[in-house]
């Protein structure tokens, strides 16, 4: 008895922190399915609104929660502003300039968070996560209940976003057909700013988020990049469905693992998984796959 | 008598659209074939098949007796079967001269010889002035030369001519003309896809007509020119009464 | 008045003459120089190496692998785990791990290409390669899991193992000497044609008569074998192994940023990049106000920026600056 519910503690931990995994997923499958850009600098967004966070509260006492809210609308700008200087110019360029690019950038924040804070690893601490609540025999706490809701929340906005306003359409129309968009006057510039500002801030307000109990230190970065594509092509590249499955499974499977075999060895086989998918199935569970 | 390349009922779908249905025919070494039709009618489809960019859903493609059906285009290479782009696709950062090079590695392994060769082909299809410009500086006539230089340059036997008139002005196609002439002159056989019928007129021993997938009609091209169902492919059915 | 071909053969000459006084110079530099200064141009030399590694891949046959810290382990841990358990010299034990390299590159080269994997995906599944190795080598006791292997000190050059740094540094130099020789002979090969062709233009390089599979997995298996090499160099100069060190993405990059701002696809390219790279490290750390820290911070803030403004103005680097076509 004792064994399922602890593999039951283990897999509701590993759900909310899926649900969180997504929420950096979703930012970094969206620009893929729009404008066909591996972003790899996607990880180091959130890392920097992490730091952000960090500097807001150790300077001006704010709570990580309210950080975040604060921290999507400032991404939404600050995305906006990379595409103009940075992404633009490589959307119509190669393969590997865009690859090349956006590793640039990754270099570029990396450097200059570890430059600004160091490497050491930091911590905030949330008022409002103090505490668990007690499901039965379930341990589950506030801090990551509220990370989990407000990931779910903020996807289901972003869904809503694409599905019923006129921008959300429009880049719905573009990821799924770019000349037909184009033709039918669909100004494709536009659509694809807001799609990569909509990203960072979404990759912001996940970093954010993860803040009350995720160690901060600039080479987290790193991991979410790997999280993200991880979850967005076993999920299906575009997919945004996909995604929010996608990021739930790892986060169970990652909490599993790491609880039964060494962490190491988990690592190696979702990432064999990840490359197995790649070969075998590279449009995901739920993508459609534009190559 | 076996031609060097035997077309046997290949077929191709897409979908929801058969864009060959069993077209078979045979090309006989030496001499230019043309292969012609309306727009639609499945040329491209057949070239990527026979270059060996596209596999087939079911027949057989023979090159010399061997069967090379869905064979890599660089073994293709090797066996003697060259072949042009459409839309020329020179190497962007290479020059003139090193593309040409490439090609001509095919056959000769020496790096000095295939430089030397490579010059001369460059004079050849009037490139000499231009073997230091890179691929991305070229105008479109020189980019169209350049494909077929590099072509002509694995050393085919059988050279597959991928609609290389298009989009060239009447001087600029008899320019064209004499050239595939003089290659042609040079015992390798040439298959052309061609929409420009002036070319294929003044070029080809034998075409065949391609509509909607299929093969409608086979022989000397003015003879083809009479046949009533090409005719009606081309113009429509009130011609063809005509 | 000097004809075209005299002067062709002077500029020759000239570079010729350059390359052997740089080489002379570096030569003799450790013997003049403090031991700190020695090790600072031990690590430029190691950068300088990897990246002319990367260069063969990503440089002249345009495949970009961000997995060839994969490849570095290898000839870490084959060289390292000969000499501890069967007491082969890494002399021969880097040849072992080069040839593994070797055979685990083409493998995993070959099976993605057979997937018709190219481009950023291509880069993508070396980079989970990457973490898989990361994941075994970490939990593998066999390999000294998390906390690696170690090796002791001591004066035995017959097992690369030397007291004084001065060793360490000619063995580099003379790595980085030999790649450069070998990529000049790749440039002007045969071989060298096919893989500049099939960057440019894969499908276009297969119809002129490439065998671009052949080529692109034999180029990977190359890079990986001397990419090893530089492995079992790292395990003998630091005499450790430690998965969370030997596994980060700063090799790669630094492979990267060397090759690309210097220019990729030339010999010296990444030379000079990676030179300039590990330079301007060290003259920023000398200066009185800048730590270790913040040096390497900054001069990497500097090189991410001009990656991108190169990379979106001028493809070709600082070396192709003047070897711009006309």
């Amino acid at each position: 008895m004792d064994q399922v519910q602890t593999i039951i503690q283990v897999a509701a931990s590993g759900l909310l922190m899926g649900c969180a995994y997504a929420l950096v997923a979703v930012g970094f499958t969206v620009v893929f399915g729009v404008m066909n850009i591996i972003n790899f600098a996607h990880g180091h967004i959130a890392m920097a609104a992490m730091f952000a966070s960090f500097a807001l509260n150790r300077y001006l006492g704010l709570d990580p929660y309210v950080a975040a809210l604060c921290l999507f609308p400032t991404f939404l700008i600050v995305g906006g502003v990379l595409y103009r200087i940075v992404i633009a110019p490589a959307v119509t360029a190669s393969h590997a300039t865009q690859m090349l690019v956006t590793l640039g950038l990754l270099i570029v924040i990396e450097n200059s968070a570890n430059l600004i804070f160091g490497g050491d690893l930091r911590s905030v601490r949330s008022s409002l996560g103090e505490g668990s609540l007690h499901l039965g025999s379930l341990v589950l706490p506030w801090s990551r209940l509220i990370t989990a809701t407000g990931s779910l929340l903020a996807i289901l906005g972003l869904w809503a976003f694409l599905k019923f306003t006129r921008f959300g359409t429009e880049i719905r129309a573009a990821a799924s057909n770019e000349l037909g968009a184009r033709l039918v006057g669909i100004p494709i510039g536009r659509v694809f700013i807001q799609a990569f500002a909509l990203s960072t801030a979404m990759a912001a307000f996940a970093g954010a988020m993860l803040v009350p109990f995720y160690l901060i230190n600039p080479f987290v970065g790193y991991d979410f990049m790997l999280k993200a594509f991880v979850i967005s092509i076993i999920g299906g590249l575009g997919s945004l469905p996909g995604a929010v499955l996608a990021g739930l499974i790892i986060g169970v499977v990652e909490a599993l693992g790491g609880f039964y075999l060494t962490a190491s060895y988990a690592t190696a086989m979702v990432f064999g998984l990840l490359i197995l998918m790649l070969l075998l199935r590279p449009a995901g569970l739920m993508g459609s796959f534009r190559s | 008598m076996a031609g060097l390349l035997e077309i046997e009922t290949i077929s191709k779908r897409f979908r929801g659209l058969q864009a060959l249905d069993n077209v078979s025919f045979t090309v006989d070494e030496g001499g230019v074939f043309g292969v012609i039709g309306a727009n639609g009618a499945g040329k491209t489809t057949l070239f990527n098949i026979i270059s060996g960019a596209m596999k087939p859903d079911s027949g057989t493609v023979r090159f010399a007796g061997q069967v090379v059906t869905g064979h890599k285009p660089s073994s293709l290479c090797e066996a003697g079967i060259g072949r042009t782009f459409q839309i020329a696709r020179p190497f962007p950062d290479l020059t003139v001269l090193e593309t040409i090079r490439v090609a001509a590695l095919c056959r000769l392994r020496n790096m000095r010889a295939a430089t030397a060769r490579a010059t001369d082909i460059a004079g050849r299809f009037g490139l000499a002035q231009k073997l230091d410009r890179a691929g991305r500086h070229l105008n479109v006539l020189e980019r169209k030369r350049l494909e077929l230089a590099r072509a002509y340059a694995t050393g085919p036997r059988l050279l597959l001519l991928d609609e290389v008139a298009a989009g060239l002005r009447p001087v600029e196609v008899d320019d064209l003309v004499e050239l595939i002439r003089s290659i042609a002159g040079e015992n390798i056989t040439v298959l052309m896809i061609e929409h420009v019928l002036a070319a294929v007129f003044a070029l080809a021993w034998r075409v065949v007509v391609l509509d909607q997938g299929h093969l409608i009609a086979e022989g000397p091209p003015l003879d083809v020119a009479k046949d009533a169902k090409v005719i009606e492919a081309y113009l429509g059915a009130g011609y063809a009464a005509a | 008045m000097k004809t075209p071909a005299a002067d062709d053969r002077t500029a020759s000459v000239l570079k010729i003459a350059l390359v052997a006084a740089t080489i002379v110079i570096a030569t003799v530099f450790p013997l003049l120089a403090r031991q700190q200064w020695v090790v600072a141009g031990i690590l430029i030399l190691f950068n300088c190496y990897l990246a002319q590694c990367w260069n063969l891949a990503a440089g002249y046959a345009g495949q970009f692998s961000l997995g060839h810290t994969i490849f570095l382990a290898t000839g870490a841990y084959a060289s390292t785990v000969l000499f501890r358990d069967y007491g082969i010299s890494p002399w021969i034990g880097m040849w072992a791990g080069a040839l593994i390299a070797a055979v685990l590159g083409a493998a995993l080269s070959a099976v993605a290409f057979w997937y018709r994997v190219r481009g950023v995906f291509f880069a993508v599944i070396t980079l989970s390669a990457v973490e898989v190795f990361r994941g075994i080598c970490s939990g593998w006791e066999f390999l000294g899991g998390t906390s690696g292997i170690f090796l002791i000190s001591a004066n035995d050059p017959a097992d690369m193992n030397f007291l004084s740094r001065v060793p360490y540094y000619e063995i580099i130099l003379g790595m980085v000497v030999l790649a450069g020789l070998g990529t000049l002979w790749l440039e002007r090969s045969r071989f060298g044609q096919y893989l500049m062709a099939l960057r440019e233009d894969e499908d276009a390089a297969e119809a002129s008569g490439v065998p671009t599979f052949r080529c692109k997995v034999m180029i990977i298996a190359i890079s990986a074998a001397a990419t090893a090499l530089a492995g079992t160099f790292y395990a003998q100069f630091l005499l450790f192994i430690v998965p969370e060190t030997l596994f980060t993405f700063d090799h790669v990059l630094n492979m990267m940023l060397g090759t690309i701002v210097g220019g990729s696809g030339t010999v010296i390219g990444p030379i000079v990049g990676s030179a300039l790279f590990g330079l301007f490290g060290d003259v920023l750390r000398a200066l009185p106000f800048v730590g270790s820290r913040e040096a390497a911070s900054l001069v990497r803030v500097g090189y991410g920026l001009v990656l991108v403004v190169l990379v979106l103005r001028l493809p070709r680097g600082i070396v192709g600056l003047w070897r711009w076509r006309s």
